[in-house]
């Protein structure tokens, strides 16, 4: 029975991927999209860091060390951005308004950036 | 008063004479005790043909200390009979009994050496007999050569190492690490570049309106965080930490205020809206 079962289930988990993917197309407002489309640029762009360094180099590693912790800490800034002004979390965050969240990033990321910076040599 | 006097004249007149030996020599005896060589000693020359001693044989070496001058027995207060070899600078000392009427004895068994005597080689051991004594000035004797067998090198000294030079210090560096060649290089510069596509591409399908970017309430605080931006690439291209923390800090207080005035004004507004 088993290798029978095996297609079906792949058929579904295929199924159900999509109908998340529609539900989160559909659903989601476009400004939490705009925020995505961010974070998913960050990770690929820590990821593709994380790669250079493991296959080619670490040489010069301040570089590394600078590159790869602004795409982490951005990453974080940008999903407690989104995590705080998403309209579902309403009732998680009622004392943060979206505003005080935006003041919160972008203070966050200054700083980061400062530290980012230092590194950078 | 007059005691006195002739006392310190008396130490005086002590101290002046000299001491000398008399009847002093020496014999070597083999194991069965039959004399090999005997010959009297000179305390002005040294013996002219240096001694040799076999394994087993035995020194003896007789003297009696007296005054030069009036020829009185003179217990010394120390006697010692050095034995130094030139070449290595070895030496030992061994001290000699010296009885209350001047007479010394030593007698060296090579069968059993004292521990005195210094490592030997195949250079001649310089023997020589000195005497002190409070109240007369010293005398040295240099007595014979004395070739004896060669016994084991001695023994490296504990501390001989912190005699020498040290080698000097030296710092080895590590090989200058290198940029992989240039093809590596570019074609990771491009894909590490090629995330920015996903956001240019993704945001121009969702990317939300905004009417009021350029509005006198939020414009001031777009433009102060791109300052603060441009401030740290500043600092990466040419500012010292000192410079970024003062600009920072007097660039920190019209962001806060532009910030404070923008988010509470768009948040009249969204509020306002939502009232709607």
């Amino acid at each position: 029975m088993a290798p029978k079962a095996a297609p079906s289930s792949s058929a579904q988990s295929q199924s159900s991927v999509q109908t998340l993917w529609s539900a989160y197309s559909e659903q989601t407002p476009d400004r939490l999209k705009f925020i995505d489309s961010f974070l998913l640029f960050i990770m690929l762009s820590g990821v593709i860091q994380f790669a250079y360094c493991v296959l080619v180099t670490n040489y010069p590693f301040n570089a590394f060390l600078a590159g790869f912790a602004s795409t982490i800490g951005q990453f974080v800034l940008t999903a407690s951005l989104r995590a705080q002004v998403n309209p579902e979390n309403k009732s998680e965050f009622k004392d943060v308004s979206p505003e005080r969240a935006f003041a919160d990033f972008a203070l966050g990321s200054i700083v980061l950036h400062f530290f980012v910076f230092n590194f950078l040599g | 008063m007059l005691l006195p006097t002739t006392l310190i004249l008396l130490a005086s007149l002590v101290q002046a004479a000299t001491l000398t030996l008399k009847n002093s020599r020496f014999n070597i005896t083999s194991k069965d005790a039959t004399e090999l060589r005997a010959e009297p000693l000179s305390v002005t020359e040294k013996l002219s043909s240096p001694l040799k001693l076999d394994r087993t044989d035995i020194l003896r070496l007789t003297f009696q200390v007296v005054e030069k001058d009036n020829g009185n027995n003179v217990q010394p207060h120390q006697a010692f009979l050095r034995f130094y070899d030139e070449t290595t600078d070895e030496e030992g000392i061994q001290p000699v009994r010296v009885s209350n009427t001047g007479k010394g004895k030593f007698e060296l068994n090579m069968a059993k050496p004292p521990t005195s005597l210094p490592p030997t080689g195949s250079a001649p051991l310089r023997v020589s007999l000195l005497i002190g004594s409070f109240v007369h000035s010293p005398l040295k004797v240099e007595l014979f050569d004395l070739h004896v067998p060669a016994s084991h090198p001695p023994a490296q000294h504990t501390e001989e190492a912190s005699y020498h030079p040290l080698p000097p210090l030296g710092h080895t560096f590590r090989p200058e690490q290198k940029l992989p060649p240039r093809i590596i290089s570019a074609s990771f510069t491009g894909l590490a570049l090629a995330p920015w596509l996903v956001p240019l591409v993704l945001w121009g399908k969702v990317a939300p309106s905004t009417p009021r970017l350029f509005s006198p309430h939020i414009l001031p605080f777009v433009t102060t965080l791109a300052l603060f931006e441009g401030l740290l690439f500043w600092y990466w291209i040419d500012l010292r930490l000192g410079q970024v923390l003062l600009y920072g800090g007097i660039l920190a207080l019209p962001t806060v205020f532009a910030g404070k005035h923008a988010l509470a004004s768009i948040g009249e507004r969204r509020l306002g809206l939502a009232r709607k």
